[in-house]
């Protein structure tokens, strides 16, 4: 199936081609040249200037581990196996929290650590969670140095100190 | 699966390929499932030979060709469709292959050129060869590869060219004693699905 | 019977006298996998004799993922996030099909906004892919501005499905039973005004770069692929279109609301070039944008207020038995075939059928003969995506 590139001998042939080819040429360089003054640039220069997400962006998860009841739900959605939760009874006799939609927490939670190198992404957990407390936040900037660095314990205090910053209400 | 009837193909086939013993399989709820055509495996070629060719109930163009390890035999499925604005038509089309260690099926490879690439990926998937196949090599995994990675016997080799297939773990622990809470969040997880 | 296969011994191009006595060998020639023509990680191993193509075998697998595999160890919601990825430039497409399947198999019902919804977003989603299609292929071809425009327009379609499922490129928006989120009026309103907007760009487009000469004459009568081949290579979508058979699974085998809406399917006519050749496949794309256009304004007229999801049990088994499934994506017929055993949590088979992979198989048939640059162009014009290919 080779090319067949017609030769155009004709004197009419040829000149119609040159004509074809100058005056689209020409149109297009003249759609293109508009750009110069016509139209505003749509590009924005990402460290100074920021997009605002919509709210529902799904970014880096934020478990609010108050709220948490250790009820493994995420962990089972989670497509890729990227959470991580360990619980304990409560010892006999303490007093039984609420979270704030009104659910006990008869559980102790001593893990809950995202693997944010292995996370998809999906949404998949946030979706099961009863009380809410597992969010996707708007926080897109957070690169490691390490793939270990990007694992995330929610019980550690420069997690929660940062849930202040990210989290509002 | 459209406009296709499954009986009708069955009776066609076994009346024009001799030996070919087509049985017609139609589920209870042919709303939400497909049924489907199983044929001797030995007479395949002659079966889609004859489908391609006929004039009562042609089609024109192969789909793809899947395979399904159900452990005490595999099939091979082929899904031939007719691309006729006035007649469309899909069928499933299947082969039955008992012998786990060397199965083999004949190509269609020359009835159409679509199977090339389907027939070697059932083989890299399933090893099932296919017989008179021009260039049956391996073609999503490695060439040097082992094993069938979609029999559901399959374990995954240890070690391809000196690097480790599963790592232990695919997360970097750098301690003990994050595993020993993994182990537990297992078990828990055990328990909740019993 | 005639036989036609491609592999094997290679078709003997043709190639002019002064070449015949210089002939040593064949060369061979490595394009990929870092190739920026091939859309990805294909390697393509060329046999040239001087600038003409003696043979192509194209080597697939580099981005192989296991995703059939994996998605036999996943519940059926668990696999929606690597459908996704299969084809991550029409993910919403992708989506809806194997949701489909799964639908079809569970026999839910989903709610006729719900549906248009679902309508919608692949329709949007028709038109971003074939943006990306148009931006690839002009940068294929060496003109770079197109890109950009494209991009232009695309940005603002993952503008809104960012805003409504929360993410721009692998959306897990379409679920079993329905979608996500609900659209806002607000975000209605401006894919209207999109739909304006993308209208005047279409025609720009055209002027820009459909019958421009050098484009013309870069793509017409180069890579022809006979109806014929396509249905031996059981080719589909603009290709099968670009070949001359009016074949749209849309409008000849409707699925979902679609008998409902008054479209047409675009077909290559030849009036530049001939029937089936680059040229054809790449305006047959951008027709549909104008289609998919229609499609969207109807889906917006016709929406009412109402539920998006349907009742879904909250742990989906599926009967005993298979399906095979297909659905219309902008490259082509994609087809989900879901094995499942009885009361199972998980998919026992899933058998995709992509439409790159089958036309990435009839590149060896349309490379004989062509020039390396020609062979460039016909790879582009087949507008494959790799995640798919090799799933």
């Amino acid at each position: 199936m080779s090319t067949t590139v017609q030769e155009t001998n004709s004197f009419k042939e040829y000149f119609s081609g040159l004509f074809n080819g100058i005056s689209t040429t020409v149109k297009g360089m003249w759609i293109t040249f508009r750009y110069v003054w016509a139209v505003k640039p749509v590009s924005i220069e990402y460290p100074e200037v920021r997009e605002v997400l919509p709210e529902r962006a799904r970014m880096r998860l934020f478990n609010d581990v108050q709220n948490c009841i250790s009820c493994t739900q995420c962990a089972m959605a989670c497509p890729v196996d990227c959470i991580y939760i360990a619980s304990e009874k409560l010892p006999e006799g303490t007093e039984i929290k609420k979270t704030s939609n009104g659910q006990a927490i008869r559980l102790k939670l001593t893990q809950f650590t995202i693997d944010t190198a292995l996370c998809c992404y999906c949404g998949l957990c946030t979706t099961v969670c009863p009380t809410e407390c597992l969010t996707h936040s708007l926080d897109y900037e957070f690169s490691q140095y390490t793939i270990d660095g990007m694992k995330y314990d929610y019980l550690a205090p420069d997690v929660i100190a940062w849930r202040d910053r990210i989290v509002k209400s | 699966m459209l406009n296709i009837d499954v009986a009708k193909v069955a009776e066609l086939i076994n009346r024009h390929v001799s030996g070919a013993n087509a049985t017609a399989f139609l589920p209870e709820d042919t709303k939400k499932l497909d049924g489907s055509v199983t044929v001797e495996a030995a007479k395949i070629f002659s079966v889609v030979e004859f489908l391609k060719t006929n004039s009562e109930l042609p089609f024109n163009s192969l789909h793809v060709i899947s395979g399904v390890d159900y452990l005490e035999h595999m099939e091979v499925c082929y899904m031939l469709t007719h691309y006729d604005p006035a007649s469309p038509r899909d069928l499933i089309l299947k082969v039955r292959l008992t012998d786990r260690v060397a199965p083999a099926v004949d190509s269609i490879v020359r009835l159409y050129p679509a199977a090339n690439f389907q027939e070697r990926e059932v083989y890299d998937m399933f090893g099932i060869r296919f017989n008179n196949h021009p260039d049956l090599r391996r073609i999503l995994c490695p060439d040097d590869w082992q094993g069938w990675p979609l029999r559901k016997d399959y374990v995954a080799q240890k070690d391809y060219n000196g690097m480790s297939v599963y790592p232990d773990g695919k997360m970097n622990f750098d301690d003990r004693e994050f595993i020993v809470r993994q182990d537990m969040i297992k078990k828990a997880q055990q328990a909740k699905a019993q | 019977m005639q036989t036609r296969w491609d592999v094997g011994e290679p078709e003997k191009p043709t190639i002019n006298i002064e070449t015949e006595q210089l002939k040593s060998d064949l060369l061979t020639l490595n394009m990929g996998p870092q190739h920026p023509a091939t859309h990805g990680v294909l390697r393509i191993e060329i046999w040239t004799d001087s600038e003409v193509v003696a043979h192509a075998i194209p080597h697939l697998g580099y981005l192989h993922r296991c995703m059939e595999k994996h998605s036999e160890n996943l519940d059926f919601r668990g696999v929606i996030p690597f459908v996704d990825r299969l084809d991550y430039l029409a993910s919403m497409n992708m989506e809806w099909t194997y949701v489909a399947a799964v639908e079809k198999m569970l026999g839910t019902e989903v709610p006729r906004r719900g549906e248009l919804l679902r309508i919608l977003t692949a329709e949007l989603q028709r038109i971003g892919s074939h943006l990306m299609a148009f931006g690839t292929y002009a940068l294929d071809l060496g003109a770079f501005t197109p890109f950009l425009y494209a991009f232009e327009e695309r940005e603002k379609i993952l503008r809104l499905f960012e805003e409504v499922s929360g993410a721009r490129l692998l959306y897990n928006y379409i679920w079993v039973g329905g979608v996500w989120n609900d659209w806002t009026s607000e975000q209605l309103d401006r894919v209207a005004t999109f739909c304006d907007t993308m209208e005047e760009e279409a025609k720009k487009y055209h002027e820009l770069v459909s019958m421009n000469k050098i484009f013309v004459q870069r793509t017409a009568n180069v890579g022809v692929y006979s109806l014929q081949d396509c249905f031996d290579y059981g080719a589909s979508g603009p290709v099968l279109r670009g070949s001359g058979l009016s074949w749209d699974l849309r409008k000849n085998v409707p699925y979902s609301l679609y008998p409902e809406f008054d479209f047409n399917v675009p077909v290559g006519t030849g009036e530049v070039g001939q029937v089936g050749d680059c040229w054809n496949r790449y305006y047959v794309r951008m027709r549909e944008v104008v289609e998919s256009i229609k499609i969207i304004r109807q889906v917006l007229a016709k929406l009412e207020p109402g539920p998006v999801m349907g009742k879904v049990p909250k742990i989906i088994k599926l009967p005993k038995g298979e399906i095979y499934l297909r659905h219309e994506c902008p490259r082509g017929e994609l087809a989900f075939h879901l094995v499942s055993e009885g009361d199972a949590k998980q998919p026992y088979r899933l058998k995709v059928k992509s439409p790159c992979f089958t036309h990435v198989s009839m590149l060896p048939r349309v490379a004989p003969g062509q020039m390396i640059a020609d062979f460039v162009a016909t790879v582009g014009s087949i507008d494959i995506v790799l995640g798919e290919v090799d799933r």
